[in-house]
């Protein structure tokens, strides 16, 4: 018997030995993004250039910080429902802050200091609350998060009744869409001030390196993969995910290990809130047909991560978001229609999950 | 024991009783579709109309998305009262809530269906569904063939325009993107190079207006089917800092596309007259209940369209969505 199910398998014990298929096998969706990359050049026009690959990742840049977070959760073998959520809720507090302190007379830099800092504050209550329910009343993360799901997209309701949050100071809109550096071919070189232009061919051949909300995004993921993989808080979050009850017979605290995990979570959502203000200039409510939590869980585990926890980095939840942004910019500048782009998502995910489910030997030997 | 239950039923008969010879001013109830400012403002002038002629309005749940696995538990909830005189809704699919109306208008309370309709929308022929008083609401179909044209005098009757939807199931965004094709083919000169679906996210508008714009460098205009996706595509226009050159229309005036449109970001609003479908709906059901008046089975209150020359103009706010 045993030998008829080794010739019906694949033999992953052979596999896993050769070096080249155990590069591909960990690194699939790099190499997948490359692919798709070089393919797209040739497919779409105008794909290949530097406007478009900031309008790539300026296009998932609030899903790369969920996504970032959710990275967290899911390696301590839990998952966040709420984040999307949590992003609407404060999108529109920190928005409504600042309309009104800028109605109010404050200027705009206090207006909108004041709106990004209670926003991020109060971003951190939805993770305390989930951490809470999670670790302490043992209620399932899903249940958990999916409670609080329900409660930040009422209260985000509540808030705007529905409107988009406008009027707010014209600043916002200014540091949303700034650049670290212009070239323009008349006017030269320039750092963070757009140069004026007023023809359309000067326009569009204006070169703008590296948009300000991904400079800022860089800084904080470099601070938490750095807190992922090199601190003790890294190695604990590891641990509570592979095996509980070893974490806890270690000497792991970890009710209180789960409260922060579900707090950072909670920030990264918050960060993508205020966030969202900045770069749409209003404040919005997240939309139900949104995802943008499945699409950041999705993201995690094209990343590497196992959706039963204990493996995954926060740089392989960068490749699993940029290759579902980059898979849908091309589809779109290839000119498909939308419906084609969600099956090519779907595709994508289920190969994911088929590569974590059946070669585990390859992507996560250690 | 058994005396005390009697006593406290035939004390809840007496009082019910009570309460419907004190009530008697008609009772509207208003079902709106999903909760946004076009219904909020319906909601405020069918108020408005009710407190002028002295109806009491109850107004349903506003559903939190759009569809009948939405409405329906809200809209039952909202007639099992049994006490309403009439009711007036904005049906979220033309299909579906077919049964769901006509068991209401078979319990004896009439129906007129606001906004959106039922089958076709047209009441005046046989059909089984035919049997609300009235259809209140706007073309849509025409609306795009409208912002077709306008968009067309802005760019002066040339170039290529963009149309960013919203959702590829709901009629009357469809209706609109078919009005503006057919719009759009009037003139020989302008060619519509895309179509893409947001799906009421204005961070995804932002993503593919913004693609479309480097696709199509010499684009001239945008039409922006509703909010967020009209909002997105002029988000998505600042940032490629093409604000004047790239002409944007849309539809819904909303405060926050009004101030848009005083920025000098959006270019054209058409307005359509929620207050006004509102107010319409509550003055005829009056009418055909106290008077027997005979309604007719589709009103189109029209449009208004704001542009950077009227949008100041005193008689121009009241079309704006408060």
């Amino acid at each position: 018997m045993a030998k008829s199910s080794n010739d019906f398998f694949i033999d992953f014990e052979k596999l896993s030995r050769n070096r080249t298929i155990l590069l591909v096998g960990r690194n699939w969706a790099f190499i997948f993004l490359t692919f798709m990359l070089i393919l797209f050049s040739f497919l779409g026009k105008n794909f290949f250039s530097l406007k478009n690959f900031n309008n790539i990742i300026l296009g998932v840049s609030s899903l790369l910080l969920l996504a970032s977070g959710e990275t967290f959760v899911i390696i301590s073998g839990g998952i966040d429902l709420s984040i999307g959520f949590v992003m609407g809720f404060v999108c529109i507090s920190s928005s409504i802050i600042m309309r009104d302190l800028n109605a109010a007379g404050y200027s705009p830099i206090i207006s909108m200091m004041t709106g990004s800092l209670i926003g991020l504050l109060l971003g951190l209550i939805p993770g305390f609350i989930n951490g809470f329910f999670v670790a302490k009343l043992r209620v399932p993360p899903f249940i958990a998060t999916l409670g609080m799901w329900g409660i930040a997209n009422g209260l985000a309701w509540r808030l705007c009744e529905g409107f988009p949050v406008g009027f707010l100071p014209l600043q916002v809109r200014d540091i949303g869409n700034a650049y670290l550096a212009y070239f323009s071919p008349k006017k030269g070189f320039s750092f963070l001030i757009k140069p004026e232009l007023t023809e359309r061919e000067d326009i569009l051949n204006l070169v703008k390196v590296i948009p300000i909300p991904i400079l800022l995004i860089t800084f904080i993921l470099i601070i938490f993969a750095f807190i992922l993989s090199r601190t003790r808080f890294g190695q604990h979050t590891y641990a509570i995910g592979g095996k509980v009850d070893a974490a806890i017979r270690a000497g792991i605290n970890v009710p209180l290990h789960l409260i922060k995990i579900y707090i950072i979570s909670s920030f990264f959502a918050a960060a993508a809130g205020v966030l969202l203000v900045f770069k749409l200039n209003m404040g919005v409510h997240t939309q139900y047909t949104s995802s943008y939590e499945l699409f950041a869980i999705a993201a995690v585990v094209i990343g590497g991560a196992s959706l039963t926890g204990g493996k995954g980095t926060i740089w392989g939840t960068l490749i699993g978001v940029l290759l579902i942004g980059t898979l849908n910019n091309g589809l779109m500048m290839m000119g498909l229609p939308i419906f084609y782009r969600y099956i090519a998502t779907g595709c994508i995910l289920i190969i994911a999950i088929l590569i974590d489910q059946f070669f585990p030997e390859l992507v996560h030997r250690e | 024991m058994k005396k005390f239950i009697i006593t406290l039923l035939l004390i809840c008969l007496v009082l019910s009783f009570v309460s419907t010879i004190c009530a008697a001013q008609l009772r509207f109830a208003f079902m709106p579709g999903i909760a946004d400012p076009f219904y909020f403002t319906m909601e405020k002038g069918a108020k408005a109309k009710a407190e002028e002629l002295g109806v009491e309005l109850l107004i349903g749940e506003y559903p939190k998305a759009w569809g009948p696995e939405y409405q329906v538990p809200i809209l039952k909830a909202l007639v099992a009262r049994g006490d309403i005189d009439l009711l007036f809704t904005a049906p979220t699919s033309t299909e579906a809530l077919i049964p769901v109306l006509k068991e209401i208008h078979d319990s004896g309370i009439p129906v007129i269906t606001v906004d959106t309709y039922l089958g076709d929308g047209d009441y005046s022929k046989p059909s089984n569904y035919n049997f609300p008083l009235s259809y209140i609401g706007t073309d849509n179909f025409l609306g795009g063939q409208v912002v077709a044209g306008q968009l067309a005098l802005l760019l002066g009757g040339k170039g290529k325009v963009f149309l960013e939807n919203t959702n590829p199931d709901t009629s009357s965004v469809m209706n609109r993107e078919l009005g503006f094709r057919a719009g759009i083919e009037i003139f020989p000169d302008m060619e519509l190079v895309g179509v893409e679906y947001c799906l009421d996210s204005q961070e995804t508008a932002v993503a593919q207006v913004s693609a479309a714009l480097l696709k199509n460098p010499d684009l001239g205009g945008v039409f922006g089917v509703n909010v967020f996706s009209a909002q997105g595509a002029y988000q998505a226009v600042v940032s490629a800092g093409l604000e004047g050159a790239v002409k944007i229309a849309t539809w819904d005036a909303t405060e926050t596309l009004i101030e848009a449109l005083k920025r000098g970001e959006v270019d054209l609003i058409l307005a359509q007259m929620p207050a006004e479908m509102g107010a319409l709906c509550v003055e005829w059901g009056v009418k055909y209940l106290n008077e027997g008046a005979e309604l007719p089975k589709k009103v189109i209150p029209g449009f208004f369209i704001f542009t950077q020359e009227n949008v100041n103009d005193p008689e121009a706010q009241k079309y704006i969505y408060k």
